[in-house]
């Protein structure tokens, strides 16, 4: 054998050498083939984790559509409110019973707000939901004002018989109104609450008193805003003129009269009705103020030591005026005083004129009402009838008959005529009056009775002027002829 | 004891720390925000002295060009606190116009000048010999104050408060 030559050991193996190349081969292959099992293992692993995958990733996007599918529910409807509304309302409740006051902190700024929109938006239902709350309120108030209303009723009745009554009454009457409509105006709540005595010029308070009431307020600044106020006001709208003031300003169920003087001014702080006079008496009060302490008032520096004691006099004020309120009455003023004294007087009058009347008429009440007799009439209305002269005119020729003179008017002619008969004595022929005059507005002074003796003085057409003695004197006057008859 | 109370004004041009100086006085404390004040406000601040209490009623009038038409806000004060701010020069010019004012009004009432905003160094355009020279014109002191971090503002007060008794 040629060992230059090369030896084709495949084609020259045995059988024998086949099993060596296998072993060998998988000698020389163990780590290859060992690795390719752990690669197909590791393969397989990974092909079960990505069918693991494929699956959860199927689940996950169906979940996803079904999210989707819920997000697009809840966004185009009301389905986000109904599930969300729970939890609020659990959470709110949670949040006001564990920290109220937070609560409280973090929705009170926009209560006022949201209130006011709720209101725009729905009143109705806002008064509704309000009214049981505003309504007991308001009663509550009303009831109120209805029981002290009633005790000034009832105190006023009180005095409506004694000497102040009558005196409201006469008041009441003098003023054109009915006492009980004084009485009422009279009764209607009034208080005071604060009084403020301020330099005009400064502002600042000379006395401040607070009345039946605690005093929330700083007096200092209240005098000085107060006079603060009086100035815008005065070079506002009353172009600097000083007698141009600010007398009044109401804030709510309460006001601020004010009243000025020279040096200082009162400002009152009151609730209700005044009194009427009510200005007077601030006014009266600060008028005697100045008179008394001008010039303290003009030269107060600040130093309350050079002021008199003011505060009693405040309360001496509020004192008189709330009496009055209550009870007393005013005094009257002058021209009320005047009225009543004329009243009187004319009351005296007219009961003295009264009593003459039924003197006189209780004096003439017998002969205008005697006892009955046959002669009903008595009347004062000439009859036009045809009645002889009974005067006979004497003359030298005597004649054989007397002609009677007819008289041609029935209308007296006023003209007496004296009768120169010897006898003028008479006698009445039935109950006749007897007239002071002719005149047409004439009065009858006296009822003659039947059968009285009168003396004719003078006739006048149908008249005669007699004179007749009466039980009370002589009287004179004009009785109608017809019933006269002259004695021979 | 006596008690002395007093009105005093506080006058100045718009925006001139009248309003802060007299709250710094009052509550000792001091706000960034600037708001106009609308005519008057009142405020009270009581101080002790040696004779007993002093109640200054402070008058912080609205500043502002039409002053004339205040002038009644000044009827009855015993002294006046004029303010300047220390960063506008053109604020002290009116120190002239508003002692002419107060002193129309009540003849020898003392003054105080005031020049606020010291704290402001870096912004001052008003020199204190310029204050000097307008003060001593107008025959009143003057003091550098800042509402802002309290300096001198009690002094400022307590000064006008001496020339009070004094007067």
């Amino acid at each position: 054998m040629n060992d230059s030559e090369p030896v084709d050991s495949t084609l020259s193996a045995s059988p024998t050498d086949g099993n060596s190349i296998d072993s060998v081969r998988s000698i020389l292959l163990a780590q290859e083939r060992e690795r390719i099992c752990q690669l197909e293992e590791q393969l397989t692993a990974l092909q079960q984790q990505s069918a693991a995958l494929q699956q959860h990733s199927n689940t996950l996007q169906s979940s996803i559509h079904d999210i989707q599918a819920e997000l697009d529910r809840l966004r185009h409807g009301d389905e986000l409110m109904n599930r969300i509304t729970p939890m609020m309302s659990n959470m709110i409740g949670k949040t006001i019973r564990e920290s109220p006051e937070a609560m409280a902190e973090a929705l009170g700024p926009v209560m006022g707000e949201a209130i006011r929109v709720q209101i725009r938006d729905a009143r109705i239902d806002m008064v509704d939901a309000l009214y049981p709350i505003v309504g007991s309120t308001v009663q509550r108030a009303v009831s109120e004002f209805a029981r002290e209303f009633q005790r000034n009723i009832d105190a006023r009745l009180k005095s409506t018989f004694g000497a102040q009554g009558f005196t409201r009454t006469l008041k009441a009457r003098l003023r054109g109104v009915s006492p009980a409509e004084l009485a009422l105006r009279d009764s209607l709540p009034f208080s005071m609450r604060e009084v403020f005595l301020i330099q005009r010029e400064s502002g600042l308070l000379l006395a401040h008193i607070h009345p039946g009431s605690e005093s929330a307020t700083d007096s200092d600044l209240i005098g000085g805003m107060l006079t603060a106020i009086r100035d815008f006001v005065r070079d506002s709208f009353g172009q600097g003129q000083r007698e141009k003031e600010l007398d009044e300003v109401q804030y709510g169920d309460q006001r601020i009269i004010i009243q000025s003087g020279q040096h200082a001014y009162l400002a009152v702080v009151i609730n209700g009705i005044e009194s009427e006079g009510f200005r007077a008496k601030l006014h009266d009060f600060i008028s005697e103020l100045h008179v008394e302490h001008g010039i303290a008032l003009r030269d107060y520096n600040g130093d309350a030591a050079t002021l008199p004691d003011l505060p009693p006099k405040l309360t001496a004020l509020v004192g008189g005026i709330t009496v009055e309120k209550v009870g007393a009455p005013a005094p009257l003023s002058r021209n009320q005083k005047f009225g009543i004294a004329a009243a009187s007087l004319i009351t005296v009058l007219i009961v003295g004129v009264m009593c003459f009347y039924l003197q006189f008429t209780i004096a003439l009440f017998p002969i205008a009402f005697p006892a009955p007799t046959h002669t009903p009439t008595l009347t004062s209305t000439p009859t036009p009838t045809f009645t002889p002269t009974p005067t006979a005119t004497p003359t030298l020729t005597p004649t054989p008959t007397v002609t009677p003179t007819r008289t041609p008017t029935p209308t007296p002619t006023f003209t007496v005529t004296p009768t120169p008969t010897p006898s003028n004595k008479a006698i009445t022929t039935g109950n006749v009056w007897m007239q002071s005059s002719l005149d047409a507005g004439a009065v009858s002074i006296a009822a003659i009775p039947k059968d009285s003796n009168v003396t004719v003085i003078a006739t006048s057409g149908l008249w005669a002027q007699v004179e007749w003695d009466s039980d009370r004197g002589t009287r004179r006057g004009w009785v109608l002829l017809e019933w006269v008859k002259m004695l021979r | 004891m006596s008690v002395i109370q007093k009105k005093i004004c506080l006058l100045g041009d718009f925006a001139v720390g009248k309003t802060s100086l007299v709250r710094r006085f009052v509550e000792d404390r001091f706000d960034d925000k600037y708001l106009s004040t609308i005519g008057v406000k009142i405020s009270r601040k009581t101080m002790a002295r040696g004779y007993g209490t002093l109640n200054l009623l402070v008058w912080d009038l609205a500043g502002g060009d039409n002053f004339d038409s205040g002038s009644s806000y000044l009827r009855g004060t015993s002294g006046a606190v004029i303010v300047c701010d220390l960063t506008r020069h053109e604020t002290l010019s009116a120190f002239e116009r508003y002692a002419a004012q107060v002193r129309a009004v009540n003849p020898g009432s003392p003054l105080v000048f005031v020049g606020n905003k010291v704290d402001l160094v870096e912004a001052r355009a008003i020199t204190d010999a310029e204050l000097q020279t307008v003060c001593a014109a107008l025959n009143g002191s003057f003091l550098l104050a800042s509402a802002k971090t309290g300096e001198q503002v009690e002094e400022t007060f307590l000064a006008l408060a001496e020339q009070l008794e004094l007067h």
